[in-house]
């Protein structure tokens, strides 16, 4: 049986080796044999996980591709109690999605391990895009979601798991006494100013970003004069597609506002329940994947691997969580895989581009019911 | 060719309701015997058994609706002998005769073929003018079959009195002035279209009829599951229902209610049917999926699983189908896409005692005709408006939701003589 510290050796080597240099056979041999143990590792530690893998219509232990594994919608995430490989008293955080109103978050649970090993993800990563140095860091956001607490947000993960690049930090929104956000533009203006000859790293929610900075300034024709800014932002862009705000047109209003170029606006994709990974988009506008996780994007109709050029349901993986059973996740994401290998960048291994959230379905049936006279739970518990 | 009848993209609330007013002018002014609608239907069902149509899923089924032997029961049943001679009926000392509403508006869903088809033939038989309001992604099977009606119907008897128009569900000013033109309405669809199509403002006089939503089951007992002689052809029956419409039909079983006693294995009637399911899919492979459903499926997989270690599950590593086994007497929430949940019971009527007005169909595999009895006439108290066969779940007739299809279109004048 693989113990735990065998799969933490593995872990580790994945996690030190060449972010974005492996061969991708390579690459993809170690992480399958490290995937198949942490799954063996979760089938032991939570009976609910392993009856799920039973079924599954491949064995995983004689599995010849990571594609073959069984992975978790991301949906199960949302289930109370949340699946977790760890005792309650293990637990030193819990991530929770940013669900909309009316959806209920993901939750996942975080061991100290698993902690560690997600800031040295996410650290490694974004590393690669910005370089190592420390600088200042101006967050988007209000300072509440700074907090350091049992329970955390997606946004507040995003903002603290870039904690290590800052020599300070300035929150650059307050709340009023009914929670609303708003700019502190005194607060801007004076850090943008201070830090005119520095390299800045400045992240927000995408949304925010352009909701609650780039429209009040551009409405007051504030430029910061900030060329030396690195914006990151991740979290999605269903509310700017309502608002038609394409992804060219953010970058341009986002280097407009800062007075920055337009390859310093970078857009991340990650989720909580990948835990440790995120995924920048390179100079060319694609996305990659570390030596200590994978992305198999499906076809909807058969589920098989797409080939290069095609679109279909992302699942992600992730070799570092062993707190919950993260490894192999497939999310309501589309995406596109631009290559299987060499990506003009120089990063090597599997490349894509996000395609938006999976399109709610259209047609809606006779068999469609929303209602029933039964009271609430009843008859509808099993397939939520 | 008739401008009227074809599927036309419509753009602004006055196109439907001119259309409307030639319609209800056309419906005025002549008489159409359901005779003669009856010999023209007959000739359309001859029409459609084309190979272009062979593949369209429904179109079997609607040559066999449109005939004589399957239409003439079912006026004479709602509406009697004397409309079928298109005369009236003497009722005490007074006479009864069938007239049409007028103009029929229907809104079918979008997840049957040949739902705005069988909408307007019901409508038709009433000698209706007909308003049809066609899902984009049915526009053209829609008018593939149409143009079967306008190839057999040459005097434009029928197609004169039928308007299909296309426009996005969105478009509430054509929708408001599609209601506002009919007579009557016909609605189908899921909870939430039909809601909102009621909402419309339709005349104080319309009839509104809606159909659906609704969801069915399916039950055994163990007698029949049982019975190795006949578990597999049972067990293709109900593969059958299950795959037609994606399982998206009010009429798709959704959950199998396996009656168990001592001595059956479910294993062995779970394997008959996994092989029912295969041999199903080999036949009827899908084409093309929603990757809303494809995500659906897998957390419906997923979900059973983890929610209960006693819970099993077959599925391939596709979406293409899936069984859930498990035990319980409540209808879990329907997942659709070929997921079929297959519930172990010990009695069939502790299941039906849980059912609410939701369940429209009841199929049935029981061995005593007694048993059987006791069954549907339970399940009819508790809200089920069809109790058939398993295999025959989604044979459109009438009734269907536990009501008329013909009669609701039509108006029953009564005259007593002056003269009396």
């Amino acid at each position: 049986m693989t113990t735990p510290v065998e799969i933490a050796r593995g872990i580790e080597s994945q996690l030190t080796a060449p972010l974005y240099g492996l061969d991708p056979k390579e690459r993809h041999d170690c992480l399958l044999a490290l995937l198949k143990k942490e799954l063996a590792y979760a089938c032991d530690r939570n009976p609910r996980f392993r009856n799920y893998v039973e079924h599954w219509p491949v064995d995983f232990q004689t599995a010849d591709t990571i594609a073959d594994l069984p992975y978790l919608p991301v949906g199960t995430f949302k289930t109370n109690p949340s699946l977790a490989l760890v005792d309650a008293n293990e637990i030193k955080r819990t991530l929770t999605s940013s669900a909309t109103t009316g959806q209920v978050p993901s939750r996942v649970v975080l061991d100290g391990e698993t902690a560690k090993r997600m800031t040295k993800g996410v650290t490694t990563i974004i590393k690669d895009f910005i370089g190592p140095a420390r600088r200042p860091y101006l967050v988007i956001d209000t300072p509440e979601n700074l907090r350091t607490q049992d329970e955390v947000g997606a946004r507040g993960a995003a903002i603290q798991g870039l904690g290590s690049f800052a020599t300070e930090v300035i929150c650059c929104l307050r709340s009023d006494s009914e929670g609303n956000a708003s700019i502190d533009l005194e607060k801007l203006l004076d850090c943008t100013a201070k830090w005119k000859q520095t390299e800045v790293l400045a992240y927000g929610f995408t949304y925010v970003i352009w909701t609650q900075l780039v429209q009040p300034l551009d409405r007051q024709g504030i430029t910061l004069n900030a060329p030396n800014v690195r914006v990151l932002h991740s979290g999605g862009w269903k509310r700017l597609e309502r608002e038609a705000v394409t992804k060219d047109a953010f970058i341009e209003g986002v280097a407009s506002v800062f007075g920055c170029s337009t390859d310093r606006v970078i857009d991340f994709y990650g989720m909580v329940e990948n835990v440790g990974v995120v995924y920048p988009d390179c100079e060319h506008g694609n996305k990659h994947v570390p030596a200590f996780a994978e992305v198999v994007v499906r076809d909807p109709l058969t589920l098989a691997p797409v080939a290069a050029g095609q679109k279909g349901l992302v699942q992600v993986c992730s070799a570092l969580p062993t707190s919950f059973p993260g490894f192999l996740v497939l999310t309501e994401d589309m995406a596109e895989i631009t290559n299987y290998d060499n990506c003009p960048c120089g990063r090597r291994g599997t490349s894509f581009r996000f395609a938006g959230r999976v399109p709610k379905a259209e047609v809606r049936g006779c068999g469609n019911l929303e209602t029933t006279r039964h009271h609430p739970g009843q008859g509808n518990g099993l397939h939520e | 060719m008739n401008d009227l009848m074809l599927t036309e993209a419509v753009d602004s609330p006055r196109e439907i309701s001119c259309a409307a007013e030639r319609l209800r002018e056309v419906v005025q002014q002549n008489d159409i015997s359901p005779q003669k609608i009856l010999e023209i239907f007959e000739q359309w069902a001859a029409a459609l058994d084309d190979r272009e149509l062979r593949d369209v899923p429904g179109v079997v089924f609607l040559r066999l609706w449109l005939r004589r032997g399957t239409l003439e029961p079912i006026l004479l049943r709602e509406l009697g002998p004397d409309y079928l001679n298109a005369g009236w009926r003497e009722d005490g000392h007074a006479r009864l005769r069938a007239v049409p509403l007028g103009v029929v508006g229907h809104w079918p869903a979008g997840n049957i073929e040949i739902q705005p088809v069988l909408s307007l033939t019901c409508a038709l038989l009433g000698g209706n003018g007909c308003l049809v309001r066609v899902p984009s992604d049915l526009r053209e099977i829609t008018q593939q079959i149409m143009e079967k009606l306008q190839e057999v119907d040459q005097s434009s008897l029928l197609t004169e009195r039928t308007l299909l128009a296309s426009f996005d569900h969105s478009r509430s000013d054509l929708q408001e002035a599609m209601a506002r033109a009919v007579d009557g309405a016909m609605i189908w669809g899921g909870a939430e279209a039909v809601s909102q199509i009621r909402k419309l403002p339709f005349p104080h006089w319309a009839r509104v009829t809606a159909f659906g939503p609704r969801l069915s089951v399916a039950a055994m007992d163990a007698e029949t599951w049982c019975d190795e002689a006949e578990r597999s052809s049972w067990c293709r029956r109900l593969a059958r229902d299950v795959w037609q419409f994606e399982q998206r039909a009010c009429s798709s079983p959704q959950t199998l209610f396996l009656e168990c006693r001592a001595g059956c294995d479910p294993d062995k009637f779970v394997k008959d049917l996994m092989q029912a399911f295969q041999d199903e899919s080999r036949l009827h492979p899908r084409r093309q999926i929603d990757p809303a459903l494809t995500s659906g499926i897998c957390l419906s997989r997923a979900l059973w699983l983890l929610e209960n270690t006693e819970n099993r599950a077959m599925f391939p590593a596709s979406p293409e189908w899936t069984i859930l086994l498990g035990k319980g007497n409540e209808i879990p929430k329907p997942t659709q896409g070929r997921t079929l949940s297959v519930l172990l019971t010990d009695d069939l009527f502790k299941v039906i005692s849980k059912f609410d007005g939701t369940v429209q169909t009841l199929g049935l595999a029981v061995k005593s005709a007694q048993r059987e009895e006791e069954i549907a006439l339970a399940a009819g108290r508790k809200g089920v408006d069809r109790v058939v066969k398993l295999g025959r779940m989604h044979l459109f007739s009438s009734p269907w939701d536990g009501t008329d299809l013909i009669r609701p279109m039509v108006r029953l004048v009564r005259h007593v003589r002056s003269q009396d």
